[in-house]
């Protein structure tokens, strides 16, 4: 039987990842809400925003923190420029699956540039506050993680009233909701996908950043964080953050508990092993979202 | 397609360095003994393994020429003929039946990497020669009964800790560490170090009270960190490579767990070990199996010229092919000969009784080539790396317990 330190402290490291978590599944989902998109290369662009920031602060000298004025930006404008010249183009009836073809293209060619610009070289961010903690009752919390932790509840929160206060929220919304009805009111679907598929990428540049805080990169990384957020999206339902957000934090504390007991190798499993009951149980997800039931 | 292709050349390759071999054999000896020794290797130049390849490469270079320039061994200078593997371990068998075989190499030297090893002394044993090799410390190596093979470091994986472990066994009761955390990442070298020390801690009454291993991709420490920092074990021992010991370093810095001593295998002695955390290194161990401060006699002579001649000193992949080529060098003189054929059997002969001065401090073997030395134990003092164990190398006194960090 664990000790109730270590039980604490692992219900907080759980804490902390899944918001993590739950900030880089967000885009993931909404990329499937807005445009039945399986975007394989949402990990990719997060591992490349990592190592934006990582970057500029080796070279540059700044914190990781400020890359975002320019990535988040950037991300943006590649989003709706993918969305628009790329995704856009995919026949309609063979979407989905065409998506992730194209999109692992799209993870390989980011995979092999970062490996072609930085190297195979594994990196970290050294700075200065990485090893300070606040304690808790006890426990110990990161600054780094708690700056992550951070950065996805304001990102989720302005994801949140983006969706829901305001008029491109709600285009987009609708969008999501019923395409072709969307078009009857006069919504211009096209565009809003393109700025809601930005929005996405934007939300990794940020996820990210945040990721780079207190880890280590290399260009390869990418497909270590596919699966589970993949699992994540699709336990919270496809196409809804909420549910992405509250799966995420079921399967962060779900993680770091077990790692108490089976390991940090078996641990890893807790995702497919809910992805497999999800899909087997209740397929359009636990925490709301529909979408799934039209497979 | 391209698999069946590749069998297909080796096989054929294979065959012809069969034949051309067995020509080959026939030719008077004595014919070559005027020319060079011909050291044939095969390296990975390029591919997955290319960077220590080279550093390995570079090692071979400076003892030809920091040999040559003396000149020569038996008054005959060395050549060295390298092959590229690409690091790939089919080549491997091909690029030695070519080098021993078709082009009547005098001396054969190991490749890179423990799993290029195995197939290449097979290939060595099959034509009796002496097979010397700079990579290669895990055990399954010295399990497949080569009676030609001499690994040229100071230890195998295991034996990296014994140093410490005796200093710690010979602590008095009460400062002895009474409780110990292992963390190994999943592979058979990382767990090799970790392992021969807790075995030799276990049997003498230390309690382990945390084991964890973790898969080589790991990059999230912190739940392992939580559980030794919530064991508050006296003593931390990882089998690390690079940036799993710098990533636990760091989770277990940010719970504020603070040990008597803490080891890591490999990560403290590279060089942006220090930056990479924070500069927090005070009282780090790690055993190492070469540094350019060892005080061995020739040691200071391979740092010289290896520098004058690369522009930067040796590290240890190039340490481990100088030593190679110093055991090399020392059997030939002993034997006093460098051919194919019946003088390799007293080269063998000589390496299993000799005790060799190196760069690395005089190497000797058990019977099926596993050096029976240890590694010496170095720790950050001051901010700097010392060597602290074993007594007589040593630069600094060990600082037990060790402060925070």
């Amino acid at each position: 039987m664990p000790s109730g330190a270590l039980l604490f402290q692992s219900v907080i490291l759980g804490l902390l990842l899944g918001g993590l978590y739950a900030l880089l599944a967000a885009g993931l989902t909404l990329y499937f809400g807005i445009m039945r998109v399986v975007m394989i290369a949402h990990s990719a662009f997060l591992i490349l925003a990592a190592y934006l920031a990582w970057w500029s602060h080796t070279e540059l000298g700044i914190d990781p923190l400020l890359s975002m004025l320019v990535t988040v930006p950037l991300f943006f404008g590649c989003g709706v420029l993918l969305q628009r010249l790329l995704l856009a183009r995919l026949r309609a009836v063979t979407l989905t699956m065409m998506s992730v073809l194209l999109t692992f293209a799209i993870a390989v060619v980011i995979e092999g540039l970062l490996g072609y610009v930085f190297s195979g070289t594994q990196r970290r961010i050294q700075l200065g506050y990485g090893s300070a903690s606040l304690e808790l009752f006890g426990g110990r919390i990161a600054v780094v993680k708690l700056i992550a932790f951070g950065l996805a509840g304001v990102a989720l929160a302005a994801l949140y009233l983006v969706m829901k206060k305001t008029t491109f929220g709600w285009a987009l919304r609708a969008t999501i909701q019923h395409r072709d009805a969307a078009k009857l009111v006069g919504i211009d679907t096209d565009r809003v996908a393109g700025f809601g598929f930005g929005l996405g990428l934007a939300t990794a540049a940020i996820g990210g950043t945040a990721l780079s805080l207190d880890t280590t990169i290399y260009p390869s990384l990418h497909w270590h964080w596919i699966g589970p957020l993949m699992a994540i999206i699709v336990v919270g339902g496809l196409g809804s953050v909420p549910g992405a957000a509250a799966a995420a934090m079921v399967l962060g504390l779900a993680q770091s508990l077990l790692q108490i007991e089976l390991g940090t190798t078996w641990a890893q499993t807790v995702f497919y092993l809910a992805l497999f009951l999800t899909l087997a149980i209740r397929p359009q997800g636990f925490f709301g979202g529909r979408l799934a039931q039209r497979f | 397609m391209t698999n069946r292709k590749t069998t297909w050349i080796t096989a054929v390759g294979a065959t012809l360095a069969l034949a051309l071999g067995a020509c080959g054999g026939d030719e008077p000896e004595e014919a070559n003994n005027d020319g060079p020794i011909v050291v044939g290797i095969s390296l990975p130049l390029t591919g997955d393994f290319s960077e220590p390849g080279k550093g390995v490469q570079r090692g071979y270079e400076a003892w030809a020429k920091i040999t040559n320039d003396k000149g020569g061994l038996l008054g005959r200078q060395i050549e060295l003929k390298i092959l590229d593997d690409q690091s790939n371990a089919d080549r491997v068998v091909a690029d030695y039946e070519q080098l021993i075989g078709s082009d009547q190499v005098d001396i054969v030297v190991g490749p890179f990497s423990t799993r290029l090893v195995v197939p290449a002394a097979r290939v060595a044993q099959e034509y009796g020669m002496l097979f010397v090799e700079p990579a290669g410390a895990a055990k399954e190596v010295f399990e497949q009964g080569f009676k030609n093979l001499f690994y040229a470091a100071p230890a195998v994986a295991n034996d990296h800790y014994n140093h410490l472990a005796e200093y710690l066994l010979a602590l008095p009761e009460g400062q002895k560490p009474t409780t110990v955390a292992y963390a190994a990442m999943d592979d058979p070298f990382a767990q090799g170090t970790a392992y021969g020390l807790k075995d030799k801690l276990e049997a003498a009454g230390v309690k382990t009270v945390v084991n964890e291993v973790y898969p080589p991709n790991t990059t999230d420490f912190s739940s392992i960190a939580a559980k030794i920092a919530t064991s508050k074990a006296d003593m931390l021992v990882g089998g690390s490579q690079y940036q799993d010991g710098v990533n636990l370093i760091v989770a277990l810095q940010q719970l504020n767990y603070q040990p008597k001593l803490a080891a890591f295998s490999t990560a403290p002695t590279s060089p942006e070990f220090a930056a990479a955390i924070g500069n927090k290194t005070e009282g780090i161990l790690s055993p190492t199996g070469y540094t350019q401060d060892a005080p061995y006699e020739s040691n200071k002579e391979f740092v010289e010229k290896y520098t004058a001649q690369f522009g930067s000193p040796p590290e240890e992949d190039e340490a481990n092919a100088y030593t190679t080529g110093q055991v090399v060098a020392a059997a030939i003189t002993a034997a006093g000969c460098a051919d194919q054929g019946e003088c390799q059997q007293k080269l063998i002969d000589w390496v299993r009784t000799a005790t060799v001065d190196t760069v690395v401090g005089p190497l000797s073997w058990d019977e099926a080539g596993r050096p029976k030395g240890a590694h010496m134990i170095q720790q950050w003092v001051g901010g700097e790396i010392k060597i602290v164990l074993p007594a007589d190398a040593k630069e600094s006194d060990l600082v037990y317990p060790k402060p925070a960090w």
